[in-house]
């Protein structure tokens, strides 16, 4: 067996006795996974129909019991409405209540702007702005739309019938081909695939300092083992834990998500090169920062705890633990300047924009630039400290 | 076959030598044994000898080739067995055999190496689970895989039980008989005499002694201890009889061969006082670390 081959023998034995690097390498990251999508599921379709809610109406007319009809068939069904309405908005026991004034459908039907408001949402304090959002959408479309068929009818000198949304008026298209919906599993399995390929930084940092301080590199570098070849033998094993990962993560989004009831991730039409090109180069780049930040640090505590923090800090800035579309202008110009980003972005260029390998190559080509320059300042700092 | 010649280091930043001018020689089947108290440079000095630093001033020479060549052509022919545990705990005693000896291209001699280490029984069980005396044992049986021609041994014994110290020095013993170069450091004084054929010491970066064993056994010594302080100044009114080291009631003379010890100890008696106890033979490494009483300030 030659030099490297025994020292990557050495490295999977040693990997695969050790429960806790496992834990973190594999379990992690499926456990993040999981929890994130079913977590944030309501971030990327906020569930209109399951908020408890009650209408609240002191209008009478055919109008405002068929924006009652419509409210219901499009939210779900309404709550009886209870004298103490408003307490239990503020104690977050109902999530809204919609209120119609007793001139709701006066000032619907005439010309101009009435004097104030006649239609209310009092929405719960703590309901999720997407959700409230929404809310304010739906109604503003539903009063509109509304508004339109009963002054139509009145320039006609007819009443108002019929179904009146301009919903069937109007169609979405995507750029390109996108197979499904965006999720948060679309948004998760990548992100923490990323997060926990990167974690062998953590792995990588901790063994060199180790193995350092133990003096078995010295003894390397005794028996003639070049600081190259021993970097080498610690990158290429922890590349493959990487390739293992990938498959792993994928495949919990893949079989696992829909089990647990969430939206499946599909990697129907993914063009295979550019998938696996993009994982090999996010890969280059977390070995390469393990074996930089092994070389940087000078004890176990330092590597246990610095390799962590930067894998936390590119992935709270490169948009792995909050989606770069949530974020403002700054932040994600900053989210730009991280690895982990471009990471994310190459993955998503591949698994849901179903990019080949020409959209796949650039954030390559920078994970890898990054990962050599990298693994080349490793390499001179790990030959000073050897010596 | 060893020949180091004013090998001077000075650590990036150091304000003095880590070693100073060092000159020593070692020849096939000798054992040198190493001595000096922490920070003296014995391991700066075996860093050098395994190749983990580079030569500032000065050169080391094997068989007159520079060692830095003989290294790249066979790295074989230096091992170091360091004061650490430098080997994979995670791995079975003879998976750590398996890949030293794959790494030295003597996968080969792992049997013939946990048979001499006495490690047979022990060699599916994990390193880290090995008592202090079975490391030391597996630290060695990896520096010997690949059959080198020079040994440098960084603290074989540190923390190993007596039978496995026994096991260990005589072990180093039969590779030295079988014609292996050993240098042997060590902060345990008997255990070198019992091993070492020469001795040098370092101090402070410096080489203070370099001598074959049986040189410093010969010196006789007279060790005195007074039934009363001394009543005079010992350096000063025992002169011109060497006086190796003198601490309150305690005194050390190496005599000469021409000496009769008990006449100086009727000179001794005379001019510091009665003695209530005293001992004569052959001198002790331990002396080594005490300088002669004129020596000191």
């Amino acid at each position: 067996m030659s030099a490297l081959g025994a020292l990557m023998r050495k490295e999977l034995i040693a990997l695969l006795r050790d429960s806790h690097a496992l834990a973190a390498l594999f379990l992690m990251p499926v456990v993040f996974i999981v929890l994130m999508s079913l977590a944030l599921e309501r971030l990327y379709e906020p569930r209109l129909d399951t908020l408890r809610h009650a209408l609240h109406s002191l209008d009478d007319s055919a109008a405002a019991r068929r924006l009652q009809a419509r409210w219901a068939a499009d939210h779900g069904p309404a709550v009886q409405l209870p004298t103490d309405w408003r307490s239990r908005l503020a104690r977050g026991e109902l999530d809204y209540v919609l209120e119609l004034d007793a001139g709701f459908a006066r000032a619907l039907g005439e010309p101009g702007t009435p004097p104030a408001p006649v239609a209310w949402l009092h929405a719960d304090p703590g309901l999720d702005g997407a959700a409230r959002a929404r809310l304010e959408a739906d109604l503003g479309a539903a009063l509109g739309e509304l508004r339109a068929m009963m002054m139509m009818a009145r320039a006609l000198g007819e009443s108002p019938s019929g179904d009146f949304s301009i919903r069937p008026f109007i169609g979405i298209r995507e750029a390109g081909e996108r197979p499904q919906a965006a999720s948060s599993v679309q948004q998760n399995v990548p992100a923490w695939l990323v997060f926990g390929m990167f974690f062998v930084s953590a792995a990588i940092s901790s063994l060199v300092v180790q193995e350092r301080e133990h003096g078995t590199l010295a003894r390397l570098v005794s028996l003639g083992v070049s600081p190259r070849s021993q970097l080498l033998a610690k990158a290429l094993p922890y590349m493959a834990v990487n390739g293992v990962q990938a498959a792993l993560m994928l495949a919990v989004g893949v079989f696992l998500m829909p089990l647990l009831g969430a939206a499946g991730f599909s990697l129907a039409g993914v063009s295979w090169p550019a998938l696996v090109l993009v994982v090999t180069a996010i890969s280059v780049a977390s070995v390469g920062t393990g074996l930089l930040i092994a070389a940087l640090v000078r004890t176990h505590t330092q590597a246990n705890t610095v390799a962590p923090l930067c894998n936390i800090l590119m992935a709270a800035v490169g948009g792995i633990m909050v989606p770069t579309f949530a974020m403002p202008a700054a932040m994600q110009a900053a989210a730009r300047l991280s690895p982990m980003n471009w990471s994310l972005e190459g993955l998503l260029a591949v698994v849901l924009r179903h990019g080949g390998l020409a959209e796949a190559a650039p954030w390559a080509m920078r994970l890898v630039l990054f990962g050599l320059l990298a693994l080349v300042a490793g390499e001179r700092l790990f030959r000073r400290r050897l010596t | 076959m060893l020949a180091i010649e004013g090998l001077g280091y000075r650590y990036p930043g150091a304000r003095q030598d880590a070693l100073h001018d060092i000159t020593l020689r070692l020849a096939p089947g000798e054992i040198l044994g190493l001595l000096g108290p922490n920070g003296a440079g014995k391991s700066t000095l075996a860093a050098h000898l395994g190749g983990l630093l580079p030569i500032q001033r000065g050169g080391i020479l094997l068989d007159g080739q520079p060692l830095a060549a003989v290294r790249r052509a066979a790295p074989r022919q230096v091992a170091l067995a360091p004061q650490a545990f430098a080997f994979y705990e995670a791995l079975t005693v003879r998976e750590n055999l398996d890949c030293f000896g794959a790494l030295v291209g003597a996968a080969a001699s792992v049997p013939t190496a946990l048979a001499n280490a006495g490690l047979e029984a022990l060699a599916d069980h994990r390193a880290g689970q090995l008592s202090g005396g079975q490391k030391r044992r597996l630290n060695l049986a990896i520096a010997l895989l690949g059959q080198p021609r020079l040994l440098i041994l960084d603290e074989p014994t540190t923390g190993v039980d007596p039978h496995s110290r026994r096991l260990l020095i005589d072990r180093v013993r039969a590779l030295a008989e079988a014609g292996m170069a050993v240098i042997y450091t060590s902060h345990y004084l008997e255990e070198v005499e019992q091993v070492a054929t020469r001795v040098a010491m370092l101090q402070a970066g410096h080489l203070r002694l370099q001598a074959p064993m049986d040189a410093l056994r010969a010196r006789a010594l007279l060790e005195v201890e007074l039934a009363d302080p001394p009543a005079a100044d010992p350096a000063a009114s025992l002169a011109p009889l060497r006086l190796l080291h003198s601490a309150g009631r305690h005194l050390t003379l190496e005599l000469t061969r021409q000496d009769d010890p008990l006449a100086v100890l009727a000179r001794i008696e005379q001019v510091l006082g009665p003695s209530a106890r005293f001992r004569y033979g052959h001198s002790a490494l331990e002396h080594l670390f005490h300088p002669p009483a004129e020596a000191r300030p």
